[in-house]
């Protein structure tokens, strides 16, 4: 992939330019490095460390009395006291870090790991990543420089740049190469700081606009462009993480000269090609060469591997109490159809035997008999009625004994 | 330069940007918005992010009158920010612009996914240009303190 044909650049050429030659230049291995923002905030927290000068406060400073304390028994607490009296600073606290005047809390000491060694290599990552991210115009739109007018990244101009000496003409190409619109927004954020950083020599604040990158040294236009709010110089040799990616965030806008451009592949090496100024610095290759992850899932090679969409709607049945519904009890049981059916019979059967138990209790009489029996009972019945016929009050009176 | 893919942009950018907005809500319930001007719903996610699609979508006011901008990133400009964008200003009626926005993002199969989201912009900006008439203010519907 290396091999193939490298993209072009094309240079800016900016009014009053000579006959243009060659207008584009290769792009340099080191804006297609990886961009590692873990990387370049890890080395960034380290180097910013290094400029900066020990403090402390005074080693004397809350202990300068002879204050004692009072002991127990005397109802205040045994803070350490100032001794003497005629004074309003007799009595009160002393040396404790809650007390007026007392010293503070671990007092800061020169003596402190005030800088941070960072690893070579991992320094030269840092900035050909932080480089590689100032060719992604999202990346430098996104660290919030002002590249709309911008006609291309990375911006290369023409080597005539680095013969100006004056910022009014410096001012007349960021004009020209549509970048005097960061420029502009550095100028403009030039303000107050907001808190106590004032007053502690960190007065004011200004945003960062472009870094010019130029090619050759002792150029003139290092004094050109050093005056303007928020634009800072570099020469390609010694780029410096500070400078490409402020705060440790990536995507500086990278204003390049053309030699400066054409000199990278020297300094920073390319991926065949071992540094030229860095010994024995090869640059690192990208993990993955595709880190398009829309374009890997949607690849032949992915989908012709995976499973097609199961598009089919599983519905979830309605449980059923299998002692309720017979079908759900015969999934689980298959003998339950069986069993049932025997004890459906055997029901049956059991009815029928009660049955012809009783019947054969209940005998029918035969029909002479039925008769006769019907016969005796209307016999009896009418000497019933004429045994009581009280017409004839003889048997009666008989029986009373009365006699008329 | 081919560019880094959008995926790759995102993991960059979606914890720190010049376009977030952070401030509404912590933990669960925080919002995070973009102020990024290809962003059709303003909101902070990969789908609608200019900044890690090649292809987006912006719908702003033309500047003069109701006219309304719509403008597409060119995915082949991608690294010549000035001709990123195909732009066209519009001063149709809203019915014609809401089809011209609906031609050059869904019809032509450009960002299908954003129908939604560039109409409704399209309606919002479209509504905060129209001008209040003049004369009595409406009332609010609040009650009159007497």
């Amino acid at each position: 992939m290396a091999a193939a044909a490298r993209p072009l650049v094309s240079v800016q050429t900016l009014e009053g330019d000579m006959a243009t030659d060659g207008n584009s230049v290769p792009l340099p291995d080191v804006l297609k490095a990886p961009i590692r923002p873990d990387v370049v905030r890890f080395v960034h927290a380290g180097l910013s460390r290094n400029k900066r000068q020990p403090y402390a406060v005074s080693k004397r400073a809350g202990h300068q009395t002879s204050a004692e304390s009072w002991g127990t028994g005397r109802a205040v607490s045994r803070i350490p006291r100032v001794p003497g009296g005629g004074t309003h600073r007799a009595g009160q606290g002393a040396f404790g870090n809650m007390c007026r005047g007392g010293r503070m809390f671990a007092p800061t000491k020169i003596w402190r790991r005030w800088h941070r060694r960072v690893n070579t290599a991992q320094r030269r990552l840092a900035v050909a990543s932080a480089l590689a991210a100032s060719a992604v115009p999202s990346l430098v739109l996104a660290r919030g420089h002002r590249i709309e007018a911008v006609p291309e990244l990375p911006l290369v101009i023409s080597d005539s740049t680095e013969s100006i000496e004056k910022t009014s003409s410096a001012l007349k190409i960021l004009k020209q190469i549509g970048a005097s619109a960061d420029a502009e927004r550095a100028k403009d954020s030039h303000a107050i700081r907001a808190g106590k950083g004032k007053m502690r020599n960190r007065r004011y604040v200004n945003r960062k606009g472009p870094l010019i990158v130029y090619g050759t040294e002792g150029s003139k236009i290092v004094k050109a462009f050093r005056n303007i709010p928020g634009v800072d110089v570099a020469n390609v040799e010694r780029l410096n993480l500070l400078k490409l990616a402020p705060g440790g965030h990536v995507g500086r806008f990278i204003i390049w000269t053309k030699s400066a451009f054409e000199k990278l592949d020297s300094v920073f090496g390319t991926f065949d090609k071992p540094s030229e100024k860095k010994k024995g610095w090869v640059l690192p290759r990208p993990k993955m060469a595709n880190a398009d992850l829309g374009r890997i899932i949607n690849s032949d090679e992915v989908q012709s591997v995976v499973r097609p969409i199961d598009k089919t709607v599983k519905r979830r049945s309605l449980k059923k109490n299998p002692l309720k519904n017979l079908n759900a009890m015969l999934k689980l049981n298959p003998y339950a159809k069986t069993a049932r059916r025997m004890a459906l019979l055997a029901e049956a059967q059991r009815v029928k035997a009660k049955k012809e138990k009783l019947d054969k209790k209940r005998t029918q009489l035969p029909k002479e008999e039925a008769a006769a029996i019907k016969a005796a009972g209307k016999a009896w019945y009418k000497t019933m009625i004429s045994d009581s016929d009280y017409t004839k009050f003889e048997n009666f009176t008989k029986w009373l004994g009365v006699t008329q | 330069m081919a560019g880094i893919p959008g995926p790759l942009v995102w993991e960059i950018v979606k914890k720190n940007n010049a376009f977030l907005v952070k401030q509404f809500g912590n933990g669960n319930a925080k919002v995070q918005f973009s102020k990024e001007p290809n962003n059709l719903y303003n909101v902070h996610s990969y789908k609608h992010s200019g900044l890690a699609n090649k292809k987006s979508v912006s719908i702003q006011s033309g500047g003069e009158g109701l006219s309304v901008t719509l403008a597409t990133t060119k995915t082949k400009k991608q690294n010549k920010p000035s001709s990123l964008y195909n732009r066209s200003v519009m001063k149709k009626e809203f019915r014609k612009m809401a089809k011209a926005v609906t031609n050059q993002v869904t019809d032509n199969f450009y960002r299908p996914d954003l129908t939604k989201a560039a109409l409704a912009r399209l309606s919002a900006v479209h509504r905060s240009l129209k001008v209040s008439k003049s004369g009595v203010k409406k009332r609010n519907r609040q009650a009159l303190k007497k």
